[in-house]
């Protein structure tokens, strides 16, 4: 963590940088993390706070090592994303935005990942899947727990 | 220095005066929430709006608290343009906390109607129009130890990490500053408690009134200096300084 921290110049300007740092090694920032960075950087732990909690891209929880993205989007709402998540949620027993107990899996729902035409969408990290359907999802999982282990 | 004509009078005023101070220095009311004499404009209740005609004719609505006068233009405070956007942007305010007697009243001057009651949750308590005076005010005064987390909906203001902030001193800034009230802050005989966390209040070493946290005193501004080697609150300050010019101005007399 320290590392991470402080292989950045000590100006608050590198305060987004620093935690979407840690958070790409850690999967979420801890709050003695912030406080290390706010020390570091010399910016109030309150802004600190704020910008961690202002970006979807920052998280305050442990996300699993894959984060799976369905879109909700129109067009991929139209095409039974809400579905999908229903049966991710079945398939992994967590609930949308929670993250498994091994740590492997986070389910979240996003607006739009812009491959409409694909609809409906789900990526897992940088994976992407287009024109899923629920029966496809045990597989995906599979592969994808594969890929983790 | 520029002439500009506000709601038919003139006035000279420095080039830079936003148009609300020049429209003050007028008398002229002009209804403000986020805005405060004391710390930087932020311009986002949107409640100051006046109508602005330029050199060229052109007229715009202008948020009046940052609106800087660079030419002789034309300010009007009060026309129907005027207090239609000042309506709705009450209206917006309301939605969000219908039960603040600062909206209710704000609404009741322009006009506008109460939110239906089917949009009212009886229980929403929420009085904080996210203005962000407080987090300006304890950036400006304090230390720094509220800002506006999350965001959409969920933005509020709060401490670091929703705990009660270690380097908070207790000044009660940001409840002074609030528009709505939505800050609390209760005080007892020897306590005072402000985000989730209570300070002791010392205590005048002249009249006994509590008037300040120990960790205010520390951060040694002129208000809390020692006199004399006496920790005073403001009032016996004033009173002691008074006594101690007009003894000066006696001794003169004598000489």
């Amino acid at each position: 963590m320290r590392q991470i921290i402080e292989g950045y110049p000590k100006e608050p300007r590198y305060l987004l940088a620093t935690l979407q740092d840690i958070q790409e090694h850690h999967k979420y920032l801890s709050v003695e993390s912030m406080k290390m960075v706010a020390e570091y950087l010399g910016v109030p732990e309150s802004r600190v706070f704020s910008v961690a909690t202002f970006y979807k891209a920052l998280s305050l929880v442990p996300q699993g090592k894959k984060v799976i993205k369905v879109c909700n989007g129109t067009a991929c709402h139209l095409r039974g994303a809400p579905k999908l998540v229903e049966a991710l949620e079945k398939e992994l027993g967590i609930k949308n935005g929670e993250t498994t107990e091994d740590g492997f899996f986070t389910i979240q729902t996003v607006n739009c990942v812009g491959a409409c035409a694909m609809a409906p969408v789900v990526m897992v990290n940088d994976r992407v899947y287009g024109k899923v359907t629920i029966s496809q999802i045990p597989e995906i999982i599979e592969e994808e727990r594969k890929d983790a282990v | 220095m520029v002439e500009v004509t506000i709601d038919g009078q003139k006035i000279e005023v420095e080039k830079g005066t936003t148009a609300l101070e020049a429209a003050r220095s007028l008398g002229i009311e002009i209804p403000t929430l986020c805005y405060h004499e004391g710390l930087p404009p932020d311009g986002n209740c949107r409640l100051c709006q006046v109508e602005v005609t330029d050199a060229r004719g052109r007229t715009n609505l202008v948020i009046s608290c940052m609106y800087p006068i660079k030419g002789p233009v034309e300010i009007r405070t009060d026309t129907e343009r005027v207090r239609d956007a000042r309506a709705f942007v009450v209206k917006l305010l309301l939605a969000r906390s219908p039960h603040s007697p600062v909206l209710q009243h704000l609404a009741e001057e322009y006009g506008v109607e109460p939110l239906d009651a089917r949009f009212v949750p009886e229980d929403e308590t929420d009085l904080c129009i996210r203005c962000g005076r407080c987090v300006r005010a304890c950036a400006t005064l304090g230390n720094n130890c509220i800002e506006f987390v999350w965001r959409g909906w969920e933005k509020e203001v709060n401490t670091p990490f929703k705990e009660p902030s270690n380097s908070c001193i207790g000044c009660g800034a940001c409840a002074q500053v609030c528009p709505t009230g939505a800050i609390r802050v209760t005080e007892d005989e020897t306590t005072r408690t402000i985000w989730d966390r209570t300070f002791d209040l010392v205590a005048c070493e002249r009249c006994g009134v509590r008037f300040a946290t120990p960790e205010q005193l520390k951060v040694v501004s002129p208000e809390f200096k020692p006199v004399d080697g006496r920790v005073l609150c403001p009032r016996c300050r004033k009173l002691e300084e008074a006594r101690a010019v007009a003894s000066g101005l006696g001794a003169q007399e004598e000489n």
